[in-house]
């Protein structure tokens, strides 16, 4: 059985009584430890598509089976579970809290979860060393690049440990240097843990060293 | 977090404790005042020994002026009235006093004293409070004085000589605290009464007296004994002992009622700051909310997050509250003429009480007016918030 089935899903947007569908009868089949790459022009449904998969905003209409279950049928306090455990979601927009330092946002999924993993205090560590911020620990995020939030970001998404990572431009600030050495850690991941990746970007050299390209226009999904 | 969230806008913050002190402070001092009031008149109705009060019609407010206010003030009837009242059916013993008011105090600090005459023969009120002070009769020329009387004229010593009406009493005795008006009275026999009357210009007549207590016979009904006086007896006004301290109630029911509106109105204006506040916090952090439960976090965790910084804030302020309110009541004792003459005033464990009530209160108002911005808050949709910038 695939690891998620997307079925059918359609996002409308009402725009001053104007329906917009940003997402448009998009099915999908990923299986674990799939690496997918998005691309497509700005507005044509990206960011939309992949906070369904995500679970942080509801399709208009369609299924999305996260293995075998309908998440847009659970509970609220279940599909936040399915946030926390499942997911890792790197988002397009700037994501730290300002009032934690770096640390404490590394930390902060797993204060979610129902069940502690215990480790967190060196998980942290280990993952901010892994995109190479090992110094910047107690820091708050206001003091940090756009690129430095940005990785901290990336390591937080592997925090809980996650089956779909979810993606969103995970390296538009940073230098290609840096961006190279994300994409490694994103491909040791899916290879050694079997983590699948969904990860949408305007870069089609990075697009390139996925095992599977898409492109979305104007709400549909093509094949590439 | 919470701590951290709160400490962001410290001048916000300090605003809305300041409201919710505000607030605190004036329902406690509003507490303790009807407390003390109304704990001052039971005890005096407990601690009276007679079951109705006589006086002549129109001086029922005087009466307790002196009984539960300790305040000096005299009126007068004739003493053929106790005759008149022990023959009415269901009356046991009555005993008849005098009031007299001395036209300078005692000592220093009391502007003019009660002087009880009391007829030694038919008391019940005075003497279960002296009997083991003095073991015998008081003779003419004799006083005993109440507990704070004594304290005041430095007594501590017997036999010491005061002058009182042109005549001279030697103190005999002090009278246990009785947490009444009589506590600040000095007694006398009334033998002494047709001496002062000659010797002074106190506006009393030899065959006057002031009130008549009477003790009922145990199967009979106080409404019915005091019909059949009232009605008997137009020129006398009759107190039941649990009526006592009605017309001080209803003097001070329009100091509770402003009470009670300003109390009511600081509520909801606290309500509406705290919800006001609160939605601005909420509006100001919805996108953090956002990326928050897009992690993961429940609607529980979002709720428990703003419910320790409304807690946090409901107690802080209410404790500062608690402490100005507490303050306010004593600096108020010594200057509301009322307050400082009631006898009773509040054990540790009503103050207790009356803080609690206050840090309940005004956590509860917070939480209360924190409660719809934080539910709105829970609801969103973490993508769309998580968007604006
Ligand atoms: N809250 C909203 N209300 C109305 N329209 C919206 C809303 N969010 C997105 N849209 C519309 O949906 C479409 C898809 O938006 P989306 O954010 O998915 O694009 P994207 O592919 O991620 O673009 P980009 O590459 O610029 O991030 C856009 O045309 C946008 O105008
Ligand atoms: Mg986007």
């Amino acid at each position: 059985m695939p690891q998620i089935i997307v079925e059918n899903i359609t996002k409308t947007y009402l725009v001053d009584t104007a329906p917009i569908d940003a997402v448009r009868s998009v099915s999908m089949r990923i299986e674990k430890g799939d690496f997918i790459s998005i691309v497509g022009h700005s507005g044509s449904g990206k960011t939309t598509l992949l906070s369904m998969i995500g679970g942080i905003t509801r399709p208009s209409s369609g299924k999305i089976l996260f293995e075998g279950e309908d998440i847009y049928e659970l509970a609220s306090d279940r599909v936040s579970e399915y946030r926390c455990e499942k997911i890792g979601f790197m988002f397009q927009f700037a994501s730290l809290l300002p009032i934690l330092t770096v640390k404490e946002n590394l930390l902060l999924p797993t204060v979610f979860r129902p069940r502690p993993a215990g480790r967190e205090a060196a998980k942290a560590e280990e993952l901010l060393h892994l995109v190479g911020l090992t110094e910047k620990i107690n820091v708050y995020p206001a003091q940090l690049s756009g690129g430095q939030q940005r990785r901290v970001a990336i390591a937080r998404a592997f925090m809980n440990d996650p089956a779909l990572v979810l993606a969103d431009e995970p390296t538009g600030d940073l230098d290609e240097e840096t961006e190279g050495d994300m994409m490694r850690f994103f491909k040791t991941m899916n290879e050694s843990k079997g983590v699948t990746f969904i990860m949408v970007t305007h870069n089609t050299d990075l697009a390139k060293q996925t095992k599977q390209h898409l492109r979305m226009n104007q709400g549909t999904l093509q094949t590439v | 977090m919470a701590f951290r969230n709160l400490r962001r806008r410290p001048l916000r913050t300090g605003i809305l404790v300041a409201a919710l002190s505000l607030m605190v402070a004036a329902l406690v001092f509003a507490l303790s005042f009807v407390t003390r009031v109304n704990s001052s008149i039971k005890l005096t109705s407990d601690r009276l020994g007679a079951d109705l009060l006589i006086v002549p019609t129109g001086a029922r407010g005087g009466a307790e002026d002196i009984l539960v206010e300790n305040r000096a003030t005299s009126f007068y009837m004739n003493k053929s009235f106790v005759d008149r009242i022990k023959k009415i059916e269901g009356i046991d013993k009555v005993s008849a006093q005098t009031y007299l008011v001395t036209l300078t105090g005692l000592c220093c600090s009391v502007p003019s004293s009660m002087v009880v005459a009391f007829n030694q023969e038919t008391d019940f009120i005075v003497s279960p409070w002296m009997k083991d002070k003095l073991g015998r009769k008081l003779r003419k020329g004799e006083a005993i004085v109440g507990s704070e009387s004594a304290f005041n004229i430095n007594l501590g010593l017997v036999e010491m000589e005061a002058k009182l009406f042109g005549s001279v009493f030697s103190m005999v005795g002090v009278l246990d605290k009785t947490g009444s008006g009589l506590d600040t009275a000095v007694f006398i026999s009334d033998e002494n009464i047709a001496e002062i009357v000659k010797n002074s210009d106190a506006d009393i007549k030899p065959d006057q007296i002031s009130v008549i207590f009477a003790k009922l016979k145990k199967d009979a009904d106080p409404y019915m004994v005091m019909s059949e006086i009232e009605n008997n007896i137009i020129e006398l006004d009759v107190v039941m002992r649990k009526d006592i301290g009605k017309s001080l109630i209803t003097t001070l029911g329009d100091i509770s009622k402003i009470f009670y509106l300003t109390m009511v109105l600081s509520t909801i204006l606290s309500l509406f700051l705290v919800w006001a506040i609160f939605t601005a916090i909420a509006n100001e952090r919805t996108r953090e909310v956002g990326i928050m439960r897009a992690l993961g976090a429940k609607e529980k965790h979002v709720v428990t997050l703003f419910l320790f910084e409304v807690l946090v804030l409901g107690a802080i302020g209410s404790i500062v509250g608690i402490v100005a309110g507490t303050s306010l009541t004593l600096i108020m004792a010594q200057s509301f003429s009322i307050l400082k003459n009631l006898p009773v005033d509040l054990t540790n464990f009503t103050r207790t009480v009356i803080a609690f009530a206050g840090l309940l209160f005004g956590t509860g108002i917070c939480v209360l007016g924190a409660l719809s911005p934080v539910q709105r808050l829970k609801k969103l949709e973490p993508l769309l918030v998580i968007k604006q910038e």
